[in-house]
């Protein structure tokens, strides 16, 4: 195979960041990126909850995919995924309750995330260990990317403040606008970050 | 080795794998999990009932007996949950012994009030929570009902649920005030 051919390595990485963006762009796993980007912190916790996940099942299904039979590969899948999702979930509880009670029923989730077992299907399983870990790398930054700005977005104009600062004057944080806080605020800023990257031909194609 | 048979083993190499990680994991982080809770329980239960030294439960998650270092009876601390606008309202309500509320807490969205922000989710906050302060069972009234108390504005309900959550664990619990 000649170079010019093969994608780089260093574009396994990028292209979830940006290009393949898997909820912004791909549009798969939106439930948690809408449900829980009520602040920037919980967008943050989610995130980097579904990037662990991510990229030890997209390592380790690489590890083992000569030996998965095509016919049950979609359960095997489900195990290792949520062997890591189980590990995530009592980590959590013991090092970070807060957070943990926080994001409630999303971490269990993370077992039916389109994203992770989309990339162990669409990526890991017919790539090598280094490239499915860039994989899983770049899609978890482009996921805590969009998720960590719609929390501080969604923060910002429903309380004020992003990470818990106050970054608005003290008249604005008496009558924010607290819509933004609820569901249609994020379907709102979805639409309009989708809009925006459809304007600046950001994404795929 | 045929490849239906391998099927079968491959499967099962995997349960056995993930069992196995699992069951560690879980014997590492378990007795942190406990320990988070019984930390978080002794440190709300401490706020609302600062003189007592140490506490011993009485009822499972609902009531306890807080004991000064002679190990005499320093007050209570009882856990209600009332019924606001979008689910439980959980509060913790520390009694010294004549019955006068010393201390209390309105549980945060992290330990599951599920209130409006900006409206019922004020419940939380000190100049709200401080009113109730220094009285005791007849003094949990909102001014809405003829009482003293302000209610948050805009969330009567959430207020009542506070404010009926207390007097009936007051009226329920007020026999454990005896030494």
């Amino acid at each position: 195979m000649t170079p010019e051919r093969k994608p780089s390595r260093l574009s396994y990485l990028t292209s979830g960041i940006i290009r393949e963006n898997p909820a912004l762009i791909l549009m798969i796993g939106l439930c948690p990126t809408l449900a829980t980007t009520t602040s920037a912190r919980d967008g943050l916790g989610m995130s980097a909850a579904a990037a662990f996940v991510l990229i030890f099942s997209n390592v380790v299904i690489s590890l083992v995919r000569k030996f998965v039979q095509p016919s049950i590969r979609i359960p095997i899948f489900i195990i290792i995924i949520s062997t890591f999702v189980t590990i995530i979930d009592y980590a959590l509880q013991a090092y970070q309750p807060g957070l943990y009670r926080v994001l409630g029923v999303f971490v269990p989730l993370i077992v039916v995330n389109c994203i992770i077992l989309g990339r162990a299907e669409a990526f890991a399983y017919g790539h090598g260990i280094l490239d499915s870990f860039l994989d899983g790398l770049g899609n978890s930054l482009g996921f805590a990317l969009l998720l960590t700005a719609m929390g501080a977005i969604r923060e910002f104009f429903a309380v004020g403040t992003v990470f818990g600062r106050a970054l608005t004057p003290a008249w604005y944080r008496t009558a924010p606008m607290l819509f933004m806080i609820f569901p249609p605020g994020a379907f709102l800023l979805i639409g309009i970050l989708k809009a925006l990257v459809v304007k600046l031909k950001l994404g795929k194609g | 080795m045929n490849s239906r048979a391998w099927m079968v083993i491959s499967l099962l190499i995997t349960c056995i794998v993930a069992t196995f990680a699992l069951s560690e994991v879980y014997a590492v982080t378990k007795p942190k999990i406990l320990k988070q809770q019984v930390d978080a329980t002794s440190t709300a239960l401490g706020q609302v009932l600062p003189q007592a030294a140490s506490f011993k439960e009485v009822e499972k998650d609902s009531l306890w007996y807080g004991l000064d270092h002679a190990g005499n009876k320093a007050g209570i601390v009882f856990r209600v949950a009332e019924r606001g606008y979008g689910g439980p309202v959980p509060v913790l309500v520390g009694l010294d012994t004549t019955g006068t509320i010393v201390g209390m807490r309105v549980a945060s969205p992290a330990e599951g009030l599920k209130e409006t922000p900006g409206l019922g989710l004020k419940a939380t906050e000190e100049w709200f929570t401080k009113q109730f302060l220094g009285r005791n069972a007849a003094g949990i009234v909102l001014k809405k009902d003829g009482g003293t108390l302000d209610a948050i504005s805009g969330a009567t309900i959430t207020s009542r649920a506070v404010t009926r959550g207390i007097a009936h664990g007051i009226s329920k619990y007020k026999e454990h005030l005896r030494p």
